[in-house]
């Protein structure tokens, strides 16, 4: 997408590097004369000598583990329950037309709000969490996958049929191989909901990994500890989303 | 889609319209049904297995007390009376309120819109800036495109800190939510207008400003308006999650209230008009941007 | 001549529209024998694609009778091979397991499989190709890899509805003469289906002209031109005569085809 860039386009790259080492830079001065408040924002040079220390500290690794673990489950549950609802939807045009469009509704409903309810049903647990994550993402997957299944062009299928396919090797053949670039986009935006709502509940109800460490240094008022962990997150969901972008692009061979 | 669909079949599928909606009636019956049953269950276990009793109680209210609390939400007006408080040998009258739903939808609703207007100012801006000038989208677009799905809501102490425990950092969580979708997708809709229209504009020699007003924003018309719909939604999400982290408004305390006073039935009250709500809104959002 | 390896036998087809019922293809009739190479053309809209998928098997509910080497036909069949107009290679697999694809659903060994597939890749020209997914090649280079998947097959009746239709016209005579050549070396029967005059010129031994809707057979013509052939051939007298001819039959359902769009076009502009 926007990462296209590899030769003739450092210059460019260089100078949007420049100016946000700048904009760090700036800050710094600002804070270092006064003109901000340093209990507001900490000093970008203190954030980053705060990384090692909240890494040792903090147990960084292991709150670490705990999220990724948290974020597997989630995708296990959501591949698995997200793309048979899609199957079934696919195969049962009545339950497709009576469901359909109450779960396109589903997904514009801000469902993770339903955490609390969660938390009575699991305690403060991984499982919560983990519970939480899967419903709020799974509309987008089920979405998805109907929508592959049912996008595939229909010559394909007659291909198949004119080389005398039974049923079960059409849909295994044909239907579902042409749809797998688009359920992984489902699944993909399934997982990155999931880890947004896995981290935010995490910070919500104080438990369990990376979120929880985010509200435990800024309830301690150290901000810049705070702002090293936020750093810390912001940075495990890139390598996240770089990481599902890469499988999506081993999923479309040759494109 | 599901429109389309009906469109072409709408002929053939006539007794079929029928079928589909006993199945949703069913759906919803069984689902019911369902719930009923877990909640008697759960109360005839009161002797045997209290703590799964409890539980079963919690998760799953008997369905009247839940339409109890779902009028309770419904129709509970803003209450104001006199409360006598005694202080020492003083006494004097001070107005109690108790808030309805409607004020704590109204403030969040509130905060959302304000939101979604400086989020989608600011985005829009930004979003125009790269996609008119592919160096600066060489230089800062992968940024937004990489901090886009991050967690925001561990800002969250932060933007307590420089803006307050009020609607403020509310809104700039909501703001903040909703300011990276509409950037990106409106780079992108500025990047996927037709070449040739930019021309047709060039041709009948429009100055910038008339190429802008008669080109670019009708032709970015649709992914503006998916961008901010999708900002609204996010940005929706975020002020929620806000307001039950700490506030005392808005439908999140709402939620989170009734999580402390373990009121479940209420809690569930108050999402299901939530969820009502927000569905409604996006639908009625899809339907003008269509036009 | 030969005794018949295809017989289609007084086919009738009928749709049911918004408008009432179509009859797209009306009472044809015909045969092709062993390695003989036939087209059928007539202007869009004379149920050429719907006579495809009615031989083909993909059709039913039609009247009259298809029949291979005897044997009466109702769905696809081992025999008929078909080639799509539309862009029909599975984008998910490359070259080599494309042109694979019908011997893996009949069951060969995957080194045997592979084996032959080359065989076939080779013979429409894309060897040094097989690693290649689709997305890498051209429109014409994706046509021949269809091509080669359904040759792989071993149909005993090859069918193509119109498969260059997406392709300039330089690319399609040079196709076409891959296609005489592998005509020659596989003395594969032969079905097309076209719109195009030169194509069908080009390539056939017979043209079955058809009506605009509905579809019915307005005549036979032999096309003696020498066998080898190339495209070389375009510019040759007899050639110019035959499309001459053919046009002289075609303009007058053509331009039916073009007044009849025309006035439902303004039909449903007015509604």
């Amino acid at each position: 997408m926007s990462a296209r860039g590899i030769k003739g386009q450092a210059v460019p790259v260089l100078f949007g590097l420049a100016c946000l080492a700048a904009f760090f830079i700036l800050i710094e001065f600002l804070i270092n004369i006064g003109k901000i408040n340093r209990f507001i924002v900490p000093l970008p040079s203190d954030v980053v000598k705060s990384f090692a220390r909240v890494a040792v500290e903090e147990d960084l690794l292991n709150r670490f583990l705990l999220t990724a673990y948290e974020a597997l489950m989630a995708t296990l549950l959501l591949s698995v329950a997200g793309i048979s609802l899609g199957v079934l939807l696919h195969r049962v045009r009545l339950i497709r037309l009576a469901t359909e469009t109450w779960i396109a509704a589903l997904a514009s409903a801000p469902l993770v709000l339903m955490y609390p309810l969660f938390l009575v049903m699991f305690g403060r647990s991984a499982w919560t969490i983990i519970m939480i994550a899967f419903v709020s993402a799974l509309p987008p997957v089920i979405l998805k996958t109907l929508e592959g299944l049912s996008a595939t062009r229909p010559v394909l299928i007659n291909v198949g049929r004119s080389f005398k396919l039974t049923p079960s090797q059409l849909y295994w053949k044909i239907l579902f191989p042409a749809a797998l670039p688009t359920i992984f986009v489902g699944v993909r935006l399934g997982m990155i909901f999931a880890l947004i709502n896995i981290v935010g509940v995490e910070f919500l109800i104080n438990f369990g990994g990376l979120g929880q460490l985010v509200n435990e240094l800024s309830e301690r008022y150290d901000w810049p500890g705070a702002y090293a962990a936020i750093g810390f997150v912001i940075l495990v969901s890139v390598m996240f989303f770089m990481g599902t972008e890469r499988i999506e692009r081993w999923l479309r061979p040759g494109t | 889609m599901a429109q389309a669909g009906h469109l072409t079949q709408s002929r053939a599928a006539a007794p079929l319209v029928s079928a589909v909606t006993w199945l949703r009636i069913g759906i919803i019956a069984a689902a019911l049904l369902t719930w009923q049953a877990a909640a008697l269950w759960g109360a005839s276990l009161s002797k045997i297995n209290p703590a799964l009793s409890t539980l079963l109680s919690k998760v799953t209210p008997s369905l009247l007390v839940v339409a109890e609390s779902l009028a309770e939400v419904l129709f509970h007006p803003d209450l104001k009376w006199p409360i006598d408080l005694g202080i020492g040998s003083w006494r004097f009258t001070q107005e109690l309120w108790i808030p309805s739903f409607y004020w704590h939808l109204y403030v969040t609703a509130a905060e959302v819109v304000v939101a979604t207007i400086i989020g989608g100012l600011a985005g829009i801006a930004v979003g125009i800036a790269l996609g008119a000038k592919p160096f600066l989208s060489r230089a800062f677009e992968r940024y937004f495109y990489y901090l886009g799905p991050t967690p925001k809501v561990v800002f969250f102490p932060i933007l307590i800190l420089w803006f307050g425990v009020g609607p403020e950092s509310k809104i700039a969580m909501g703001t903040l939510s909703c300011f990276f979708p509409i950037v990106l997708s409106v780079a992108a809709g500025m990047r996927q207008i037709d070449g040739v229209l930019i021309r047709v504009g060039r041709s009948f020699r429009l100055n910038s400003w008339q190429m802008v007003t008669k080109i670019y924003l009708p032709a970015m018309r649709q992914p503006i308006l998916n961008g901010v719909r999708l900002g609204m939604g996010v940005a929706l999400i975020g002020t929620l999650l806000a307001e039950t982290r700490l506030s005392n408004k808005g439908i999140g305390f709402m939620v989170t209230d009734a999580y402390n006073t373990f009121d479940m039935p209420r809690m569930y009250a108050v999402l299901v008009v939530l969820f009502a709500v927000a569905i409604g809104a996006n639908a009625l959002v899809a339907r003008v941007s269509r036009r | 001549m030969a005794e018949p390896i295809l017989v289609v036998d007084h086919i009738v087809k009928r749709f049911e529209t918004p408008e009432g019922v179509l009859t797209a293809v009306d009472d044809v009739s015909f045969t092709v024998a062993p390695g003989e190479f036939v087209a059928v053309i007539g202007p869009s809209g004379c149920g050429k694609s719907t006579l495809f998928n009615v031989i083909g098997g993909l059709l039913d509910g039609y009247e009259g009778r298809v029949s291979v080497s005897g044997e009466t036909i109702s769905g696809p069949h081992a025999a008929v091979g078909m080639i799509f107009q539309e862009e029909s290679t599975f984008p998910w697999r490359n070259v080599i397991d494309n042109v694979a694809f019908p011997l893996e659903i009949a069951g060969m060994a995957k080194a045997e499989r592979i084996e032959k597939a080359r065989h076939f890749v080779d013979l429409v020209g894309l060897n040094g190709f097989e690693r290649s997914y689709p997305s890498e090649l051209s429109g014409g280079m994706r046509q021949r890899v269809s091509m080669a998947r359904t040759l792989a097959s071993e149909p005993k009746i090859l069918l193509m509805d119109e498969p260059f239709a997406a392709l300039d016209e330089q690319t399609r005579l040079l196709l076409g003469d891959k296609v005489l050549q592998i005509q020659q070396d596989l003395k594969q029967t032969t079905l097309l289906i076209t719109h195009n005059l030169t194509e069908a010129v080009q390539l056939s031994d017979r043209i079955l002209v058809m009506t605009y809707r509905p579809g019915r057979m307005k005549r036979m013509v032999d096309i003696k031109l020498p066998r080898p052939r190339s495209s070389e051939i375009v510019g040759s007298d007899a050639f110019g005569h035959y499309v001459a001819q053919i046009w002289n039959d075609l303009r007058e359902e053509a331009t039916k085809g073009l007044k009849d769009d025309e006035s439902r076009r303004a039909r449903t502009s007015r509604a």
